[in-house]
């Protein structure tokens, strides 16, 4: 039986597990073909961000990360699904769709780029643009068993992105190999005047360094599932195999980070989803006879899923009168805390090592009965590198039951390709398995 | 979190709740800002920035340009007669 076409798996990924918000109606076979995450705005599709506030919003304009690899031969092939606005670990957040596991429809993809996830593991050669705040490459790159880059804040280009949390945002790619991801990751890496943050970048290495020495902090080992934790260190051997010395160290100061991210992040998101108020973007209010305060709230109410409005409700309490010193300025200070604690462990190591997830997909009937907190709770390995702007990739590094487990390796900002360089070896190392697909 | 905070923190964000998310958000908030309370236990400090890495200021030239189509940006925003409408301000 010949191999199914990549237009029928991008069908079979939209259809069967959700990946896609919208797809293109047909391929052009001589270009290479990539999605991107429905945050990103692009032309020919709406852009909604997971969110009802935002439905019917047709962005006139390319995100850079989309405008620099159609230029260089992509074609655009469908937006993907996502937790609204990137609040989620699961990408159970979202107004379009719920996007399915590859390797079991009953589980998460992860969050919050879970349709990114999926449509990286179910079409092979596929480039996803996936954005992370908080961990939204990595989790969904390790449920999903793919290979995930979050670059280093700023490598990437944000203009066109709709922002969560400015300070956290970062675009990078999900897809089955490191090779295809080092082949396009230069593209959309460089400096853009329309995005100032990405102007301050040093020159993206040609050829990364392969690391030799990585830090494993206990602290990272901690609260696992027992197979998560048996899968990871089964990899171990694997990477000392290639040359690689792993050497446990301590990060006390990682326990901060998962609160002072959710400060942040959530203080950033409050302010910018002021803008979603029935006017500009998206979903409109035509009631113009009404006072603005009722005008925008009405939007606002009905628009906004319970994420979002947790976060908001959140972020805007963290910013108000008598409570911004103990928790917004106090979080600034830790991340600056947090970059000096990976820096230490850097002058020994050259990157570190964790796994990436603490536990397996988990089924929808298990997420359903989660907590908000226990949610949060679920990214305590994805957040410290997220926090503090340091580039990170996860791959496959084992499989439990046939479900995939992730291992996740952090260096030091502006050393993706360094990532890159151990990601690939890792692939001669390791083999990945991916589900079988019959569209 | 009182129902008092929360219909504040509500009302700021423009954000109409009923009874029932009044009640579960204030719960949750409660959980959350508990967890939180391990900030207190961080070294104090006045060094911070806004962003992980340092920004730079990109500066231009002041020239008119057009990169998108007006007529795109108007009909996004449901104009009226090249008129932004919208709600009363008293």
């Amino acid at each position: 039986m010949s191999a199914p076409s990549t237009y029928a798996l991008i069908q079979y990924a939209q259809r069967r597990h959700l990946a896609f918000t919208e797809t293109v109606d047909g391929l052009d076979e001589g270009r290479f073909h990539f999605s991107a995450k429905d945050n990103l705005c692009a032309l020919g599709f709406q852009a909604r961000a997971g969110s009802a506030v935002l439905e019917g919003y047709r962005p006139p304009f390319d995100a850079t990360p989309i405008h620099r690899l159609k230029a260089a031969g992509g074609q655009l092939v469908g937006k993907t699904t996502m937790d609204e606005f990137g609040f989620g670990s699961f990408s159970t957040n979202s107004a379009h769709g719920v996007p399915l596991n590859p390797f079991d429809p009953d589980r998460s993809c992860g969050g919050s780029s879970g349709g990114a996830g999926a449509a990286a593991c179910l079409i092979p050669g596929h480039i996803a643009l996936g954005v992370s705040t908080g961990g939204s490459i990595s989790g969904p790159a390790s449920f999903c068993g793919v290979v995930g880059l979050t670059p280093t804040y700023g490598r990437v280009s944000r203009y066109g992105l709709i922002d969560y949390g400015n300070s956290l945002d970062k675009v990078g790619l999900l897809s089955r190999s490191a090779a295809s991801i080092a082949q396009h990751f230069g593209t959309i890496a460089g400096p853009d005047p329309k995005d100032p943050t990405s102007c301050a970048q040093p020159p993206l290495a040609g050829k990364g360094r392969m690391p030799s020495s990585l830090a494993l902090p206990r602290e990272a080992m901690e609260n696992l599932d027992p197979a998560v934790r048996k899968a990871f260190q089964g990899a171990l051997p694997v990477l000392r195999g290639m040359g690689v010395a792993v050497e446990e160290v301590s990060m006390p100061s990682l326990r901060f980070a998962l609160p002072a991210y959710y400060v942040l992040a959530t203080s950033e998101a409050s302010t910018n989803l002021a803008r979603y108020c029935g006017m500009r973007f998206g979903r409109r209010e035509e009631e113009f006879n009404q006072h603005f305060n009722d005008f925008f709230t009405g939007v606002r109410s009905e628009g906004f899923g319970d994420e979002a409005k947790r976060r908001i409700l959140l972020g805007t309490f963290c910013r108000m009168v008598g409570f911004r010193s103990r928790y917004y300025l106090k979080s600034l200070a830790v991340r600056q805390m947090l970059i000096g604690e990976y820096r230490r462990v850097f002058q020994e190591h050259d990157a570190v090592l964790t796994p990436t997830m603490p536990f397996l997909p988990p089924r929808f009937e298990d997420i359903r009965r989660m907590t908000p907190l226990e949610m949060y709770l679920a990214d305590f390995l994805t957040i410290p590198p997220n926090l503090v702007g340091m580039p990170h990739v996860s791959v496959p590094c084992g499989y439990v039951d046939g479900l995939p487990v992730g291992m996740q390796v952090v260096a030091d900002h502006w050393k993706e390709m360094d990532l890159l360089e151990l990601a690939k070896g890792w692939e001669g190392a390791f083999l990945y398995t991916f589900p079988e697909v019959r569209p | 979190m009182d129902r008092e905070t929360i219909a504040k923190v509500a009302k700021v964000a423009r954000l109409a709740l009923t009874d029932e998310e009044m009640e579960r958000y204030a719960q949750d908030l409660d959980a959350i800002l508990n967890s939180f309370a391990v900030l207190d236990e961080a070294p104090a400090s006045d060094t911070y920035a806004l962003n992980p890495v340092p920004v730079v200021d990109v500066l231009r030239e002041d020239e008119p340009a057009q990169e998108i189509d007006p007529q795109l940006l108007r009909g996004q925003m449901g104009t009226y007669e090249d008129y932004v409408r919208g709600p009363r301000l008293s």
